[in-house]
């Protein structure tokens, strides 16, 4: 077996499961799990130095260019992904979005579930530009209507129209990008520029098309309402793989080609401020998957801060602690793509038993969705960082870098600064947004009826993100044996930094992240035994001896995260109404916050807008009537003669 | 053999000094006051007397309530044993071990507020907010304040970050270090551990429904972070790491001595701050330790 003909049985079942999909929904799980497992293989294959990289050319030429593919250590870190969250995305979906509850998209998301999978390792195996676009589109296309299946509702289409005009924003930028590019090389082959200088602003433009894609603050206005509101194994894949397709943009052409003066400190500022307003922004989000999706805005900022530092490393020729960001740069592409689906799959979960997104309706959940309540903990516990899963590994190499740069007292040290505080405020923001939606969710008293009567996700739900858990804390437990893969990619992305293993000492931290576990589980079992060894008496919550406490006085979503969002209020720019109650009888009070979203809102609708009323303005001068037009044309050359006649007087 | 003899007497000492700092600080308190006060070995008895009691629980309440105090006791344990003493060194160290201090200290919060989340009580949704927002400012500081330790340094392994003094920023870093010590520790002028107001309150707010040995686990465990927050400032001011093994255990006890005794003055003449001016107070903090930072940059310049 070797990794292409691992590729080609993938691509052959995808393939085949496009067209099986909607009749025959087991054997489409059964094709895209052949698919995805081999997938999978062939990265490992790649990753584990089994096989090196590898690059296939075809005599074949679509749209003139003979095809060129490529699978090396950093397209086999996303292929890796790609497969995992495709294979358990389609598991889940299966009874999730059946087709007994959704008799007529069901079908139809299956077949672009297929075609989204492999779009996607087309674009990363492309290696030429012409099907990198190609494969781009067929991505951005199929994820539409993977986020429109559920298009009756107003919102649905809305949000799939915001996420398909954003990313042809992107796309356009791609478009320059790479047409400047064959026309400077003079073929839309690609591969490693590093020494053509005169190539190095195109990265701007890179960044701005491969920005959008990755959800960059200011660029993630389409990524909130698309991800709320896709089906939530959708919202997975969007959140785990799609976004990070931007991500592996910008690694791709920033390893390929030489940088631009003050790229990387660019970089690091858009990821510094990406992380700290996209969490700024969840924690004041009252839908549970709207909350989910601005985290992810936070973690992409978190891999560019990553990014951002290997940049400057590389261009500053300090390889140890640009290895440092980039391998926890990458190490978090993954760690982020796991919990975050774990995460989406849970809120999927409660959706599902629910109907509704919106935390003050939920709580208490944990009574009758006792399994998706452990695994969403575990995914909260992973996304703050928190030792010992995999979610502090990849922080803690980032974080390690950025002090190895400051200690350094380069011309680097201030920019790694600022980000470290930034990412200081990030994680402990993000611990508190995660205490918020886990507990709002799944602790304390049922809200709603709806919230009373729920049900636990079933086995086929269940599965996946047991998998996907067990990937966390297997990340986090053995950081060690996911090394090779991340130093193979680093080798990938700078050459001169292959063969060198990043200066951390995770031989280490692997037997202490296995001590602090076993003592935990150790401390927990053992307390809870101790404590129950005279049977445990149940009553009502004490509430300082308050005899009626309702599930309507705890505390709401809105209240848990009032005085940190209310540090935030500058760019939140929360709506509120207020109605106190008046008079000796009062009828009626309201209180209503909303968190608009601030960019589109404020800044891009004011903008569309004015452009319309512009062009509405403009337009009224045509309107069908000859006469004025053969006016328009008088005028015009009259104007034109006057101007000559000026001219030829003055001069 | 010595390794495992080492390890058992470093936890016996964290586990038992450790409640011996509330005792003092009451005693302090009560001395400024003019009265006699409870004993210093008042929490002994009180978790000895917690840990026979038996528990009582809330309807509402998850298995996670009881797993919640152990897991967060056993992070600010884990965490006490990457904290150096001095010239013994500590328990384990490796390149970086600081960070993981710091997120096992962010490991027992979430543990705490998730605990206190299980019961659906709104104080104890008040004390959790306040915790968690308040939190975000206190953990900036640190950062902070480690990174000024790094960057004068040298390093980021806590043994070399904490063993000579903290320079010409000792002043800036300790001030910084103890406001952080205040909030972190919930004590007065950002919590009022006395009180039983819950309108007032962070901390004890959020273990109001904890009762027997899981509450036990939350004193015992708040005892031990003090105790760390205590010696990691002592460390941090005093050059404890260059002394000679008798000087640096007299030092590291008559520092954590001093900490103690100094948040014992504060809780006498100070009133517990409106709540609106923590933040305000937080960023003091952390600019004190921004500004110990700038004087460590240029200290190694020179």
């Amino acid at each position: 077996m070797t990794p292409g003909l691992l590729l080609f049985v993938a691509a052959c079942a995808l393939a085949v499961s496009i067209v099986a999909g909607p009749k025959f929904p087991r054997v489409w799980l059964a094709l895209v799990l052949v698919g995805t497992v081999s997938l999978l293989g062939s990265a490992v294959f790649v990753l584990s130095g089994a096989a090196p990289a590898a690059e296939w050319r075809f005599a074949w030429a679509p749209g003139g260019d003979p095809i060129h593919l490529r699978l090396d250590g950093l397209s086999a870190i996303f292929v890796a992904l790609v497969s995992v969250l495709g294979g358990a995305g389609a598991a889940y979906s299966l009874t999730y979005w059946s087709d007994h509850h959704y008799p007529r998209s069901a079908p139809r998301g299956r077949a672009w579930w297929s075609a989204l999978v492999l779009s996607l390792v087309s674009v990363l195996v492309a290696s030429n530009g012409l099907h990198f676009l190609i494969g781009w589109e067929v991505f951005t296309v199929s994820a539409y209507f993977l986020i429109t299946l559920d298009r009756g509702w107003r919102q649905v289409r809305a949000a799939g129209w915001l996420y398909l005009a954003a990313s042809h924003v992107g796309t356009v930028c791609l478009f320059a990008f790479f047409s400047t590019l064959s026309a400077k090389t003079g073929s839309w082959d690609l591969g490693p520029l590093r020494d053509r200088a005169d190539l190095a602003p195109l990265l701007w433009v890179a960044l701005f098309g491969f920005g959008v894609k990755a959800g960059l603050f200011p660029l993630h206005i389409w990524l909130p309402s698309a991800h709320a509101n896709a089906p939530s194994h959708v919202s997975a894949i969007m959140s785990g793989a799609a976004i990070k397709m931007g991500v592996y943009g910008l690694m791709r052409f920033t390893g390929w080609l030489p940088q631009p003066s003050g790229f990387g400190t660019a970089i690091i500022s858009i990821g510094a401020i990406s992380a700290l307003l996209g969490i700024a922004f969840a924690l004041a989000q009252n839908d549970l998957k709207r909350l989910l999706a601005y985290c992810s805005v936070e973690n992409v900022g978190v891999i560019t801060i990553g990014l951002g530092l290997a940049l400057l490393g590389a261009s500053h020729g300090h390889a140890a602690w640009g290895q440092l960001a980039l391998a926890g740069a990458l190490l978090h592409v993954w760690n982020h793509a796991l919990f975050k689906a774990l995460l989406f799959y849970g809120a999927g979960a409660v959706l599902h038993s629910t109907g509704t997104r919106e935390m003050s309706r939920l709580g208490g959940l944990w009574k009758t969705m006792p399994w998706t309540a452990a695994l969403f903990g575990l995914g909260a516990a992973a996304i703050s960082g928190l030792p010992p899963l995999n979610g502090f590994v990849s922080e803690w190499l980032i974080y390690l870098g950025l002090f190895d740069s400051v200690t350094g007292r380069g011309p680097t040290a201030w920019a790694a600064l600022t980000a470290t505080l930034f990412l200081a405020i990030t994680g402990a923001l993000a611990l508190a947004t995660f205490v918020k939606a886990t507990s709002i969710v799944f602790l304390g008293a049922p809200r709603t009826k709806a919230a009373r009567h729920a049900h636990d996700c079933t086995p086929g739900m269940r599965r996946p993100m047991l998998v996907l858990a067990l990937l966390c804390v297997a990340i986090g437990l053995a950081p060690l044996f996911f090394l090779p893969a991340i130093s193979r990619a680093i080798g990938t992305w700078n050459p001169a930094w292959a063969n060198i293993a990043p200066a951390a000492p995770l031989a280490t931290l692997t037997p202490v992240q296995v001590a602090i576990a076993l003592l935990a589980v150790v401390a927990a079992i053992g307390l809870s035994w101790y404590s129950s060894r005279r049977g445990v008496p149940r009553t009502g919550t004490w509430d300082c001896g308050y005899a009626l406490p309702t599930a309507r006085m705890q505390y709401t979503s809105g209240s848990l995260a009032g005085i940190a969002s209310g540090w935030f209020f500058w760019i939140l720019q929360p709506e509120k109404r207020l109605r106190r109650p008046r008079g000796f009888f009062p009828l009626e009070s309201i209180r209503l916050e909303r968190t608009p979203e601030t960019m589109l809102e404020r800044v891009i609708a004011p903008f569309g807008g004015g452009v319309l009323r512009v062009s509405t303005a403009v337009r009224r001068l045509q309107h069908g009537h000859l006469q004025s037009y053969i006016l328009y044309l008088l005028a015009g050359l009259a104007t034109m003669a006057g101007l000559v006649l000026v001219l030829e007087v003055f001069q | 053999m010595n390794v495992i003899l080492e390890t058992v007497l470093r936890l016996a000492g964290w586990l038992l000094i450790a409640p011996l700092l509330p005792g003092i600080i009451n005693k302090v308190k009560a001395w400024v006051a003019g009265r006699r006060g409870p004993p210093v070995l008042q929490l002994y008895y009180d978790l000895a007397r917690l840990w026979r009691k038996g528990v009582v629980l809330s309807t509402l309440a998850s298995p996670g309530f009881i797993a919640g105090p152990a897991i967060a006791w056993v992070a600010v344990l884990c965490a006490a044993q990457l904290l150096p003493l001095g010239p013994a060194g500590a328990a384990l160290s490796f390149r970086g071990d600081v960070l993981l201090l710091i997120y096992l200290l962010a490991t027992a919060r979430f543990c705490t507020a998730w605990a206190a989340l299980e019961t659906g009580s709104a104080f104890e949704g008040m004390g959790t907010a306040r915790e968690v927002s308040y939190a975000v400012l206190a953990e900036a500081a640190m950062i902070t304040a480690v990174l000024s330790l790094s960057v004068h340094t040298g390093s980021v392994t806590l043994v070399t970050m904490l063993a000579p003094a903290a320079g010409a920023g000792a002043v800036l870093l300790g001030a910084g270090l103890f406001v952080v010590l205040l909030a972190e520790n919930c004590r007065v002028p950002f919590d009022d551990p006395n009180t039983h107001l819950e309108l007032t309150m962070i901390h004890e707010v959020m273990v109001l429904d904890h009762s027997g040995p899981p509450f036990a686990a939350i004193l015992h465990g708040a005892s031990m972070k003090l105790l760390l927050f205590a010696l990691l400032l002592t460390e941090a001011v005093l050059p404890v790491g260059e002394l000679s093994p008798v000087a640096a255990a007299g030092a590291l006890a008559g520092g954590v001595l001093a900490v103690t005794v100094g948040v014992g003055l504060v809780e006498s003449l100070l009133a517990r701050f409106a709540f609106r001016r923590v933040p305000l107070l937080l960023t003091m903090a952390f600019l004190l330790c921004l500004f110990a930072l700038l004087v460590a940059w240029k200290g190694g310049e020179a």
